[in-house]
């Protein structure tokens, strides 16, 4: 029998304020990564303006385009696919990577694939190690809280989100009341590695029956303890404060994550997102994850693959090429796709 | 020589062919706010009824700005992204060249304008001499009495008493415009006139100059309100895009 041909895609992502691209063989592989990050321009207005990660989007993107080439020593005649991130994020940042998806596919005549981001993000697992299904993913970022049970390398399904703000959204949020520039999250988990939980801050819907989360209250909670503080003129232990935090975010992640992992038994468990970068967490999920009596495959993307990159949506455009899921020349943004949810979850 | 010229700067999506002075095929889509989903089918199809591929375009040209932001973006990102793969030239030019360009046989003044709400133009004024736009009220943002001062000055200046105004959010205001300019006799562009046009893009850029596709950008013509924000509250430089990407 003949051997496979080898499949590489083009991959774009530009959902928030990274732009990049990427060449990814066989879903698996990373023949290139690169990536543009705009936080140094967001950090002027303390979080991303959206106009403006849209005009940072356009300077780059022919140059990034041949960047990727370069890098993986390849040219179009060699790429079996285009693939972009078609949303969630913001509308004007999508649409230069979706324009520049088609555009590309036009000139070359290659075939177009939409990427779900979400999707993308749990898929960076699939560069990392063999996936085994079902699996189940905790996608932790900016925009999401998600546990998401996954049937197979397409069918996925939301078993549990957040009510209100998402984990990270929650890590910058406090972070500025702490004085650390957006995004906070990397800098709040090296205080919380030095401080003690000594607030004790509420864990929300840790009790219920459900797989849901809640941030806003602790973030209240968190932002009344450092006000009071100020009116008095208390100086608190910053690094106390994030390791209250931290130890508050991370009870419930877990507790939930290890409950869902109980009840379906995935052979493999998949943490996502740019929270996943979180040293406090991984820690956390491993130990528990080593008492269980039914323990899955973990797979913790390395740091580089945690944040927005490209090469997380061409492993998933793989997936998406496979099942001949492509997509056609009238692809638009879509600013709030959102996965599929359980029917538990849809009363 | 074969163009490809696009205008997704206003509501009105705009795309040409054009074989030197002759224009091969043209689709407009009026009023679709969704350029993004119908832009590069509505080339397909044209390139489909020309009988031509999009390999054989030698030059692609687009309408740089003003215009809406998120608009510019797709049409400019797309020919961006065609000349840079494909290694053909790319040319761009002023949203308001092109609409002032409907009446590039006149010898009036002609005052191009976009509305930007309350008050406010993306605007420029043109005199034409032999077919060929001169930008005498220079493309900018201008708050409409500023725009009117600016019109009365290069109408002296051009010696002319008649001018013409073409785009939007200026018939509307027809008479306050007359009354605000006594010594001037205004004309009103009508229905189509009023628009962006691709075939006449297609003429303006064969004589336009070469850009590089890594460098265009859209001619946005005014700073976000978060930078001009952030300039007046820390009184630091705007700086260099390339201050504010990295790769890492
Ligand atoms: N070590 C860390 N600990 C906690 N949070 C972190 C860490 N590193 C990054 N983050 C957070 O990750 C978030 C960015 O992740 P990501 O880029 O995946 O989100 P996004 O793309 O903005 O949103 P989404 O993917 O949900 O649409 C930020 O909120 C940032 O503070
Ligand atoms: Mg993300």
């Amino acid at each position: 029998m003949p051997e496979k041909k080898d499949v590489r895609i083009l991959a774009y992502e530009s959902s928030c304020d990274e732009t990049s691209t990427a060449v990814v063989k066989n879903g698996r592989e990373i023949e290139s990564l690169v990536v543009a990050t705009q936080i140094k321009s967001h950090q002027r207005f303390g979080g991303v303006v959206p106009e403006v990660a849209s005009r940072h989007h356009i300077e780059v993107i022919t140059q990034i385009t041949k960047e990727a080439l370069a890098e993986a020593g390849t040219n179009w005649a060699d790429l079996d696919a285009i693939a972009v991130t078609y949303g969630p994020g913001l509308v004007g940042a999508l649409l230069i990577g979706v324009s520049a998806a088609k555009a590309a596919s036009m000139a070359t005549g290659l075939p177009l694939i939409g990427v779900d981001h979400i999707m993308g993000h749990i898929m960076a697992a699939q560069l990392t190690d063999e996936i085994t299904y079902p699996a189940l993913a905790l996608q932790v970022s900016g925009g999401h809280t998600e546990l998401v049970l996954m049937h197979d390398p397409l069918n996925f399904e939301i078993i549990g989100d957040t009510r209100d703000d998402a984990a990270g959204e929650a890590y910058d949020k406090i972070g500025r009341v702490l004085g650390v520039n957006y995004p906070a999250g990397k800098t709040i988990d090296a205080w919380a590695q030095e401080g003690h939980d000594t607030f004790h801050f509420p864990r929300a819907m840790l009790q219920e029956d459900n797989y849901d989360f809640s941030f806003s209250g602790l973030k209240s909670a968190f932002i009344n303890t450092a006000h009071h503080a100020d009116q008095i003129h208390e100086q608190l232990n910053k690094k106390d404060l994030a390791a209250s935090f931290q130890a508050a975010v991370i009870d419930v992640l877990a507790e939930k994550t290890v409950r869902a992992l109980k009840q379906y038994e995935p052979k493999t468990f998949i943490l996502g997102g740019g929270v996943a970068a979180n040293l406090g967490l991984r820690t956390r999920l491993s130990q528990e994850i080593n008492k269980l009596a039914q323990q899955p495959k973990v797979i913790m993307p390395p740091l580089k693959l945690c944040g927005d990159n490209a090469a997380m949506i061409g492993a998933a455009a793989y997936n998406l090429f496979e099942a001949g899921q492509f997509a056609d020349l009238t692809l638009n943004a879509n600013p709030s796709l959102e996965l599929p949810y359980a029917a538990s979850m849809l009363n | 020589m074969k163009i490809l010229s696009i205008s997704t700067a206003t509501s009105n999506l705009s795309v040409a062919l054009t074989e030197n002075e002759r224009t091969v095929a043209a689709a407009e889509e009026t009023d679709r706010r969704n350029h993004s989903e119908h832009l590069d089918p509505l080339i397909n199809q044209l390139l489909k009824q020309a009988g031509w591929q999009l390999a054989d375009i030698d030059r692609f040209a687009v309408a740089l700005g003003p215009g809406s932001y998120t608009g510019l973006r797709i049409g400019v990102t797309t020919v961006k992204m065609f000349a840079s793969i494909l290694n053909k030239e790319l040319v761009g030019l002023s949203t308001l060249a092109i609409l002032a360009d409907n009446f590039a046989h006149s010898d009036q003044l002609v005052v191009a304008a976009l509305d930007a709400r309350n008050d406010n133009f993306f605007a420029g004024a043109y005199i034409f001499k032999n077919g060929q736009p001169t930008n005498v009220v220079p493309d900018g943002h201008y708050h409409l009495d500023k725009l009117l001062a600016a019109i009365k000055q290069a109408a002296q200046e051009q010696g002319k008493k008649n001018v013409i105004l073409a785009g939007s959010g200026l018939s509307e205001r027809s008479e306050a415009l007359q009354a605000a300019l006594p010594d001037l006799s205004l004309t009103f562009a009508q229905d189509q006139d009023n628009q962006v046009h691709a075939s006449h893009l297609g003429q303006l850029a064969r004589s336009a100059k070469i850009l590089d596709p890594d460098q265009v950008l859209p001619r946005y013509l005014r700073r976000t309100q978060a930078e001009m924000d952030w300039h007046r509250k820390t009184g630091k430089p705007f700086g260099q895009d390339s201050d504010y990407v990295e790769e890492v």
